[in-house]
């Protein structure tokens, strides 16, 4: 096993010749292969200056995806030489060059607004409904502290089921809209979030809502009695000063100055002078405080402990720090890993991690795709009962192990197999192919942990919503899982197709209803302009062919045909079929690890992550391997990261250089 | 030392006056010339070519394509000549034809790295120079919706008007598949896809007002924060103050025009979820209604998403819900399917310009005479995914000199910009480029 985080001196493997002699074929001049243009890198130097080619050279020399084949044949010991030849220059590179820059400044997404709402003003009830959070919890069975998932569990589908929006919340608050997702995956990313001023409106007019709601009051507000109750006795200036500095210190994570709190007690003042009652005023006031766009708006300061404080809480809670937080920060004690480690464990022990699973996983395994899924009625009328379909319960299953993951502190290789998973009673007959699919719901359903002992279940690549989300109605599309499976599993999602590729001539392929899909799409993996890229992905789709539009297991295709899912990983390991490729995949763990948290550091930061990161991500995944990449472990470990903390150094203006790479 | 108002107590608690400029009210005269409009119709996945394209009538249908390489399309000279035989695609403008203009031979430039779908939506209003944007992967600058609002928008309460008739649900594609309007690179504006919202913005009766005591404390809040930004983040914020500042302009102007709006009795849209023709044609209404109010004179209404696979129910046309783009991949299974689609999506077209051209203005000319009103799309076929030849028209613009009835084709490698670039002289604005833009079009104004 090629360990990519090994960076050993490069001794005596002289690595330009290495890739003069095997790549300056295909990669020069102007029609260099997929424009990488090798003929300037005469020295070592000026592969040190190119550190984001060294990143993409070293990922295709590891992955033996070059030199492809055809052109040499590299004994295993020459490609591991090179790899390490090459991440000796690449760690050289990164740690003499400039350090990723922070995210840019962000407003938050909806779901961090609402959260963020709630929680600074103790709201025992929802600001508003979102969809985007599909799985709605009942009976609190997410009780993380016990470090255990119950083996029954009651959700419902609020993405699906439209009832299940209907709970307690705020009344008459309008909301402004979802937030779409990025470009390279998250909605939380800083280059995609921007302000215009049709949102501008929406939010003021929301965070005026929220104080103005007819609910908002003792029963429902839990700092109600702290801020909002008239005071007894004493001064009332005095009683509004007192009331709002920690609330406007938890609000704008920042230590508040003088201006500021003057500036928020003086208005609520000014209501009391013109009569209105104490309360009245301090709503008014407090609106003012979530219409700010110092609550609004994320800012990364580097070396900040209040920016340190707030990066942590958005990334496990998708909201604001707690007091404790706040309070740590304000007294510089996140300096201390100890400490911070230990708040890291508090974070994941509270229930508000709960949010960390409503927006993660699902956005990591891209299961929105997965609601506008419509099999074929005629060939899977099954899927379908009253108006609602199967999607409904396929949905909550990956989302359920992901919970059971985390809170029972699993290693990460459960999502490529698990020995359980929880199922409801129309999934267990749904995997079965029994005769009569047993439908429950739409409401809240029953989800139970199944053992599993079969390979071809289990983990999250097989579930039924990933292999219904990624067919068309009436047959898979192995490209789309391929393209599916090196993302997220990966973290290697496939380029756009370049512009001067010649059409394929598909001749009477793809109508020819005796070939499987596999033949039909042999002609574009024979092209040499295609096989490129598609030698990448296909191989991932082609071994889950043994699962049909739906998801269920299958040995023949409907004309008959048996189902070849056979392939090579990496040009390493031959699969017969998906249970080799998962297999196959623990043994490349290292290398699904590091794909997990790239994936993780780009939500907990905000921001794509680049060759600058590498250095950090092959610490964690080092630092967790010996105990097989617990979650905990992973997310504790990049908190701790230099990437995560970002103390004050000399950094780069270009914060993101996300375009330069569009990938 | 508290005043009366919370408004006048900030701007004497700062200290200062506002940095912000607060328009006075803006109370609005009847005009003498009726205000100039600028509206775009953009349709997702292309044409199916030889349902569009005069001449092409008996060509073969072409094969799937994944990315844009310069295709079909037939040879034939730089022309201008009457716009006379409409083909199957465009009869549902045959009573309009003396008021429509067809421009063929248009291309943009694919600028590699990007997905084909969300280039071409994303970028049609933009077509920046390759290389011109280094933020972004998308050549993607301040839209032709905005720029030419900076000319004819800056006193109406909206500088533009960002509609999108996108019904999904899921949140499957990222933003470049949805927005054709952009303020500058990675700054979407985002569009209202619903209609009842799209009403309450511009015709509903809440009091906005109310926000603006608001608006005077956070902007301290904002202007504090400002100062602790580095040169990267301060600029993005700015488009808080834009926002602001824009508000504040459409609160005064609103106010000003209340009357106005009450009077205009534009009813409100009796569902969200409307048949996909009806919901077109509704978004169609609330622009002309939104023109004819003075509320804005720049719209864009994008009638559907790029790509985004998910079927549609087209109710009158399938019966069963149907992935436009998917059926472009397919097109010799689904070409009759298909040429529906550009069928219908060009009544929908029509019905909108028929209705600008009922509006009766002050002067005796229509509203559509007024407005230059253009159809287009990014791609010149769905299933070549190509940049070059894209389909093109140009509805009314009488008034500011545009011709009536022509159809012109342009030389090879015209840019798209090139028209952008007329029309924004049309209206007036001393331009003499815009994005990638080699001249005007000539025959386009009279």
């Amino acid at each position: 096993m090629i360990n990519p985080g090994n960076a050993l001196a490069d001794g005596e493997f002289d690595i330009v010749k290495f890739l003069q002699r095997n790549c300056l074929d295909c990669h020069q001049g102007k029609e260099a292969a997929a424009n990488y243009d090798f003929t300037k890198l005469q020295t070592k130097k000026d592969l040190i200056a190119s550190p984001e080619l060294l990143f993409e050279i070293r990922h295709a020399v590891s992955t033996s995806q070059m030199p492809p084949d055809e052109a040499s044949e590299l004994s295993s010991e020459t490609r591991v030489q090179a790899t390490q030849a090459i991440g000796h220059l690449l760690h050289h590179a990164i740690a003499n060059g400039p350090a990723a820059g922070p995210a840019a400044i962000r407003r938050m997404t909806r779901f961090q607004y609402s959260n963020s709402v709630r929680d600074l003003l103790g709201l025992k009830v929802s600001v508003f409904s979102l969809p985007e959070q599909v799985a709605r919890e009942y009976g609190n069975y997410y009780q993380p502290e016990t470090g255990k998932i119950p083996d029954v569990v009651k959700v419902g589908n609020r993405a699906l089921g439209k009832s299940q929006l209907i709970e307690p919340r705020l009344e008459g608050i309008t909301p402004y809209p979802q937030d779409l997702r990025a470009e390279h995956g998250y909605d939380n990313q800083a280059d995609q979030l921007s302000l215009s001023p049709i949102l501008l409106e929406q939010f003021l007019e929301l965070s005026q809502s929220i104080v103005n709601s007819s609910s908002f009051n003792a029963k429902t507000v839990g700092i109600w009695n702290d801020v909002f109750a008239a005071p007894e006795t004493g001064d009332i200036e005095t009683a509004i000063r007192d009331r709002l500095r920690p609330i406007l210190q938890q609000a704008f994570r920042t230590k508040i100055s003088e201006a500021t709190l003057r500036r928020y007690s003086d208005y609520a003042a000014s209501f009391i002078q013109e009569g209105t009652d104490f309360t009245t005023a301090m709503k008014a006031t407090v609106g003012g405080i979530l219409a700010s766009p110092r609550f609004f708006y994320i800012q990364e300061r580097p070396g900040d402990q209040f920016s340190l404080a707030s990066r942590l809480s958005f990334f496990l809670w998708g909201s604001i720090p707690d007091l404790a937080l706040i309070e740590a920060a304000s007294k510089g004690a996140l300096a201390d890993p100890a400490i911070l480690s230990s708040h890291v464990d508090r974070l994941l022990l509270d229930r508000r991690s709960k949010r960390f699973c409503d927006s993660f996983p699902s956005q990591w395994l891209q299961l929105e795709t997965l609601i506008s899924s419509e099999p074929d009625p005629n060939l899977f009328k099954q899927f379908y009962f009253l108006r609602y379909n199967g999607s409904m319960h396929m949905m909550i299953e990956p989302l359920l192990l992901f919970e059971a993951v985390l809170v029972e502190d699993k290693s990460i290789l459960q999502f490529i197999q698990s020995d359980f998973s929880y199922r409801s009673v129309m999934l267990k007959t749904w995997y079965a192919q029994a005769d009569k699919i047993q439908h429950t719901g739409p409401g809240a359903v029953d989800f139970q942990r199944v053992p599993i002992t079969d390979m071809r279940e289990g983990g999250l690549i097989t579930n039924a919503a990933i292999m219904t989300m990624t067919s068309a109605p009436n047959h898979t599309k192995p490209i789309s899982r391929g393209a599916w499976f090196a993302t997220t599993m990966l973290h290697a999602p496939p380029k756009p197709p370049p512009a001067d590729v010649p059409p394929i001539d598909r001749k009477a392929n793809a109508s020819d209803e005796s070939l499987t899909i596999r033949e039909q799409l042999a002609t574009h993996r024979d092209s040499v302009n295609c096989a490129g890229c598609h030698k990448k992905i296909d191989p991932f789709g082609f071994a889950l062919e043994n699962y049909n539009p739906v998801g269920q297991w299958r040995d023949v295709y409907p004309n008959g045909r048996q189902v070849d899912s056979s392939g090579v990983l990496y040009n390493q390991h031959s699969f017969d079929d998906i249970v080799g490729l998962k297999k196959a995949l623990l043994k490349e763990k290292v290398r699904f690890a590091t794909g997990f948290t790239q994936h993780l550091m780009s939500f907990a930061l905000g921001r794509k992550v680049t060759y600058h990161d590498t250095i950090a991500i092959e610490e964690i995944v080092q630092r967790t391997a010996a105990d097989d990449f617990r979650l905990k472990a992973i997310i504790k470990n990049l908190v701790l990261s230099d990437a995560f903390i970002q103390p004050k150094r000399a950094t780069t203006t270009a914060s993101l250089d996300s375009s330069k790479d569009p990938s | 030392m508290i005043k009366s108002t919370r408004r006048q107590f900030l701007r004497g608690a700062a200290g200062t006056t506002m940095a912000l400029p607060f328009l006075e009210s803006v109370a609005r005269a009847e005009p003498l010339t009726p205000q100039k409009r600028m509206a775009i119709y953009y349709v997702p996945m292309g044409v199916v070519r030889k349902g569009f394209f005069p001449g092409e009538e008996a060509t073969v249908l072409p094969k799937f394509q994944g990315a844009t390489t310069p295709a079909i399309g037939i040879e034939r000279p730089v022309a201008i000549q009457d716009f006379e035989n409409l083909t199957p695609t465009q009869s549902p403008l045959e009573s309009l034809k003396h008021k429509v203009n067809f421009i063929s031979g248009l291309d943009r430039t694919y600028k590699q790295g990007t997905d084909v779908h969300a280039q071409c939506g994303s970028c049609f209003l933009s077509s920046a120079t390759l290389n011109s944007v280094t933020e972004s992967a998308y050549p993607l600058d301040r839209t032709f919706d905005h720029i030419i609002a900076d000319s004819i928008g800056r006193e109406t309460p909206f500088s533009t008007l960002t509609l999108s008739c996108n019904s999904h649900k899921n949140n499957k594609e990222s933003i470049y598949f949805d927005n054709i309007s952009w303020y500058g690179t990675n700054h979407v504006t985002p569009s209202i896809r619903d209609v009842r919202q799209a009403y309450q913005r511009l015709f509903g009766t809440n009091k906005k007002g109310d926000l603006r005591d608001i608006t005077d404390l956070v902007l301290d809040d904002a202007k504090e924060l400002q100062r602790s930004l580095n040169r990267t983040d301060k600029n993005k914020f700015e488009e808080y103050f834009e926002g602001i500042r824009s508000l504040e302009l459409q609160i005064e102007r609103l106010e000003a025009m209340r009357t106005e709006i009450e009077s205009a009795n534009v009813a409100l849209p009796t569902d969200s979820l409307l048949p996909r023709g009806e919901y077109i044609r509704t978004m169609g209404d609330l622009m002309v209604a939104a023109f004819q109010t003075g509320l804005t004179n720049v719209a864009t209404l994008m009638i559907g998403p790029e790509r985004w696979d998910t079927p549609y129910r087209f109710e009158s046309l399938f019966d069963k819900p149907m992935s436009h783009h998917q059926m472009t991949h397919n097109p010799h299974k689904f070409v009759d399917q298909l040429l529906q689609i550009d069928k219908f999506y060009m009544e929908q077209y029509a019905y909108i310009t028929q209705k600008m051209d009922s509006v009766i203005e002050s002067d005796g000319s229509t509203l559509l005479d007024n407005t230059v009103f253009t159809y287009g799309s990014g791609l010149g076929d769905g299933t070549t995914h190509q940049y070059n030849d894209l389909p093109i028209l140009i509805a009314g613009g009488a008034n500011l000199g545009l011709a009536q009835g022509k159809h012109i084709h342009v030389a090879d490698e015209t840019p798209l910009a090139n028209l952008f670039l007329t029309q924004a002289q049309a209206f007036g604005m001393k331009v003499d480029s815009f994005a990638d833009s080699s001249s005007t079009i000539t025959g386009l104004t009279a």
